[in-house]
């Protein structure tokens, strides 16, 4: 009886699993295997991105289908992407890949797994945004990584008017957040705004003492990062005042928990990021990627896409369509100059330094 | 042992063809790929580079976290032996009220794990859970941060980790010859000492198995740490992850796994020294089952039982919190506020709002169950071979198997990514990057140690003279396999199939590199719609995930082992364990005598 009931099962198991193999190795068969070498130009287009969540991939993926491009949004983590995307890049899965920073597209370019394409759009992007010296990638959004603090609790006179009083100023001590996930987009990004403000040739890894006592307070007086909790999270319940965020997140925040943030706007400006595009190198189907990032990149597209995810276009025609409070929080903050082309070569090592040194 | 020598091993043809696959799989998937990384990781340009030793060994940093790592694991490899083994004696040994009601309660670990469990556990001690807040109210003066540091994670991984021993102990401790407790009974021996002296003793290949797995979970821990070991307790395995995501310190990652890899395997090494300097055939020549046993001393009796129930509670608290917190409004659950007006069913509607919601789950269900089906059918041979013939040669194998344990997936994913991107010989000139063979490929690789450690302790306790026998009677050694040894070990192989089916359904380390972008697995799905700037409801929609992967895996284990257990009660009219059953080891030699 009992034995029977155990062979039944184990046979059960074992025959949904092998028709689920077919079905797996016929997926393999079809799309895998035979792009696996190249010449297979129909069936659909891989469409690799971090910026597929909050419904943004499946919008993108509606909208590709009433254009008549028929794609399959793959989306992971920045960093992981980008690993990925290096790591295939003798036998790409992807054809085309959007929403990674500039810092992310300089490794992909180094590492030559993109290609050069010029978009019909060109000249309604700013070229500084993106790649000027070779277009190898092409701007679509920006971003501004900003400091924030919720008005209600502070008043912006008394919120300190630099991001380094916050660990400079005994006052605010621990009462700011510091992410320390490292191997992450944006705490990369605060890094390297930190950083490149304290360039020095002769200093550690081409930064001077001061930037790197910079970093080492900027961690010792922060309050880290709690997985799992939201920002708004610990500043509703009295934990921190302070922390950092992309532009895009505010809204909704403040829409969840009844916040109205205030945002710091240091001299220096603050870290923008803007999400580029381009063509995977090595892709059977150039053709149609190219189609997309016609398509995708246009003012009309990118418009629409503006209005729907409180983005900030880089187009500038598309950028008429951005909500109102969205282009008002953008003009109001500077620029920080940052030289992403020399981010790229150092930062992999800065995070090493910091992750050894300084990290709490 | 007598027949360890090389030349009976090579005797037999099923061995043959055993060693010919395993060599071919090990220099294919563990050495060829790994050692390809790691070369270009230590020997960038062709020298080797010294400097990932030097940069780690100059951060204080790296080595507090390190030693923290030790730290955890080596008090995890006692804590969590003495609740493990505790909790298997209550449910299956003492006769204790309701035990099945506690085998409930302590088995929630079999299906969760990870954040959800941490941030359960945060809910109810942390900052701003209720106990703490409990506890305030009447002294407040208590640190709100109490539930913080080594001994937070030690607490919560201490319950977290004792499904190896609610599975496989518990299924050796059936195996036990009840005719030794007996006649040690009747010879007048306390109830202590016949634990001590031949329960305990008996089950001894499998704690050290279950020890070594314990050991290798405390130095890997990631996010118990992360949630709850403050600043004064943070490991090693976050740095890890972080340095294998940047090429350029990818070495220092490698180091740090290397480090913590080599640990275990000389814990191993020990503990297979300490195995080998004695007999521990537990299995019992005539069926009897083992009777549960009253503990004589009224004192004992209540303390043990008071003791079961606290730790029922504990271990059942964060699940029903976690039920519960699916259908309760994000913002309520992270303030810390939850009045009736929170509940809600949105979190679910969400999960379920988006399309094509259920193609993840068929995707990771097909390839956890394929690859758990794989690597123990396999493995159930190769444990074999191993176990039964000790040598130069089967030692080296064994070792080369525990390789999935030293690297990091992160790391074992790049390097398959990247070795078999062009025509390899070794798999007939086929490319795999870009298949969906590679993802089951890594799944049934980063499985292996695990399933090899128990499937050989389990074989461990079953005599040569059963397999003599079945010889002597004339069955070829396939038959044998099939018919005698096979039926002995299928509940501890179903367990760990089990197992490796649950932990593999939501993986996300090796699907991020892997997956084929038209078949998206379960973590990659979860990761996708729990990550997003504006998305506030990540931690519910964790933890509407967690309640849908607690139903599936449930379900597995109830086909493991629910759904046997019902018909053997029925059958035998009492309340054994069904492991006892389904090991019928006088069958099994009846089967073999019969021949």
């Amino acid at each position: 009886m009992k034995k029977r009931n155990l062979t039944s099962t184990a046979l059960a198991v074992v025959v949904v699993g092998s028709i689920g193999l077919t079905g797996c190795s016929a997926g393999a068969g079809s799309s895998g295997g035979e792009s696996g070498g190249s010449g297979d130009s129909t069936g659909t287009l891989i469409v690799y991105t971090n910026s597929n969540s909050d419904g943004r991939g499946e919008w993108i993926t509606a909208q590709a289908e009433e254009a008549g491009l028929d794609i399959e949004i793959v989306g992971l983590g920045g960093a992981d992407l980008a690993n990925r995307i290096v790591a295939e890049k003798n036998n790409p899965v992807g054809d085309v890949v959007f929403g990674l920073n500039n810092m992310y597209f300089e490794t992909l370019k180094a590492e030559e797994a993109i290609t050069a394409y010029e978009p019909e759009w060109a000249g309604e992007v700013d070229q500084e945004s993106g790649d000027p010296k070779d277009g190898a990638f092409w701007p679509l959004v920006e971003q501004a990584i900003v400091t924030v603090y919720d008005t209600n609790k502070i008043s912006e006179s008394d919120a300190p008017s630099d991001t380094s009083d916050l660990w400079n100023d005994s006052k605010w001590d621990g009462r700011y957040e510091v992410n320390t996930a490292l191997g992450q987009a944006t705490p990369q990004l605060i890094l390297a705004g930190l950083l490149t403000q304290h360039l020095d040739e002769d200093g550690d890894l081409g930064v001077s003492d001061k930037g790197w006592e910079e970093v080492e307070k900027y961690f010792a007086h922060g309050s880290p990062a709690v997985e799992g909790t939201d920002l708004y999270a610990r500043i509703t319940r009295d934990e921190v005042d302070f922390g950092v965020l992309p532009s895009s997140g505010i809204a909704a925040r403040d829409a969840e928990y009844g916040t109205k943030t205030g945002v710091i706007a240091p001299e220096v400006g603050v870290p923008y990021v803007t999400e580029q595009i381009s063509v995977i190198a090595g892709t059977s189907k150039q053709d149609r990627a190219e189609e997309f990032i016609d398509w995708f990149g246009s003012a009309e597209v990118q418009g629409e896409f503006a209005k729907e995810f409180s983005a900030y276009p880089v187009n500038e025609e598309a950028r008429a369509q951005a909500l109102p409070e969205v282009i008002e929080l953008i003009d109001s903050l500077d620029k920080q100059d940052i030289d992403y082309n020399l981010v790229r070569e150092n930062i992999a090592a800065w995070v090493e330094k910091t992750e050894l040194e300084y990290l709490p | 042992m007598r027949n360890s020598s090389l030349r009976t091993m090579f005797r037999s043809p099923l061995v043959l063809v055993v060693l010919v696959v395993l060599l071919w799989f090990i220099a294919t998937f563990l050495l060829f790929p790994n050692i390809n990384l790691l070369v270009s990781t230590f020997f960038p340009g062709g020298e080797f580079s010294a400097r990932a030793v030097e940069k780690l060994f100059s951060s204080e940093r790296a080595m507090k976290s390190l030693f923290n790592s030790f730290l955890l694991a080596i008090s995890l490899a006692v804590t969590v032996n003495v609740v493990g083994i505790f909790i298997v004696l209550v449910t299956k040994y003492f006769q204790i009220r309701g035990s099945r009601v506690l085998w409930l309660g302590y088995a929630t670990t079999l299906i969760y794990g990870g954040i959800v469990l941490a941030a359960g556990y945060n809910f109810i001690y942390g900052r701003y859970g209720f106990i703490t807040n409990a506890v305030r109210n009447v002294w407040p003066e208590v640190d709100p941060n109490w539930f913080s540091g080594f001994f937070a994670v030690l607490l919560v991984m201490t319950f977290a980790t004792t499904t190896n021993h609610m599975l496989f102990l518990s299924s050796s401790l059936a195996k036990i010859d009840y005719q030794t407790i007996e006649a040690a009974r009747n010879m007048g021996a306390s109830t202590w000492k016949i634990l001590w002296k031949i329960v305990l003793p008996a089950l001894r290949p499998m704690i050290f198995a279950v020890t070594v797995l314990t050991f290798l979970t405390g130095l890997g821990a990631l996010t118990a740490p992360l949630v709850i070991g403050g600043a004064d307790f943070q490991t090693i395995a976050p740095m890890i992850v972080t340095f294998s995501k940047s090429a350029s310190s990818r070495d220092l990652a490698a180091l740090l796994a290397i480090i913590l890899g080599l640990a275990t395997i000389i814990l191993l090494a020990v503990m297979n020294r300490v195995e080998k300097s004695g007999v521990y055939f537990s299995v019992a020549k005539v069926a009897t089952p083992l009777k549960k046993q009253r503990i004589q001393n009224r004192a004992a009796n209540v303390v043990v039982h008071v003791v079961a129930y606290l730790l029922f509670i504990v271990y059942a608290t964060p699940v029903l919190l976690i039920v519960l917190f699916s259908f309760v409004d994000s913002t309520a659950v992270l303030t810390g506020s939850i009045t009736l007006s929170s509940f809600t069913l949105d979190n679910y509607a969400t999960v379920f709002g988006s399309p094509a919601v259920l193609r993840p789950f068929i995707v990771s269900i097909v390839y956890s169950a394929l690859a758990a089906l794989i690597v123990v059918g396999g493995l159930l041979f190769v444990a074999r071979v191993i176990q039964k013939y000790r040598n130069p040669v089967t030692s080296v194998l064994e070792y080369l198997l525990h390789i999935p344990w030293i690297l990091p997936t992160i790391l074992i994913a790049l390097a398959l990514v990247m070795t078999f991107d062009r025509p390899n010989p070794l798999i007939g000139g086929q490319v795999l990057t870009g298949t969906t063979v590679l993802l089951l490929v890594a799944y049934i690789i980063v499985k292996i140690p695990f399933t090899l450690r128990l499937l050989k302790a389990a074989f461990a306790s079953i005599p040569d003279s059963l397999e003599d026998a079945a010889r002597i009677l004339g069955a070829k050694s396939l038959f044998t396999f099939r018919r005698v040894l096979f039926p002995l070990v299928i509940p501890t192989a179903a367990a760990i199939t089990a197992l490796n089916f649950n932990s593999l359904l939501d993986d996300y380390d090796a699907a991020v590199f892997l997956y084929h972008p038209l078949y998206e697995p379960l973590g990659i799905a979860i990761k996708a719609s729990t990550e997003g700037e504006s998305n506030l409801d990540s931690m519910s929609i964790t933890f509407v995930y967690t309640v849908l992967l607690m139903i599936i895996m449930g379900l597995t284990m109830y086909l493991v082992y629910g759904r046997s257990g019902g018909t053997t009660r029925r059958r035998k009219g009492r309340n054994v364990t069904p492991d006892a059953v389904a090991n019928d080891p006088a069958a099994a030699a009846a089967v073999a005598n019969t021949k």
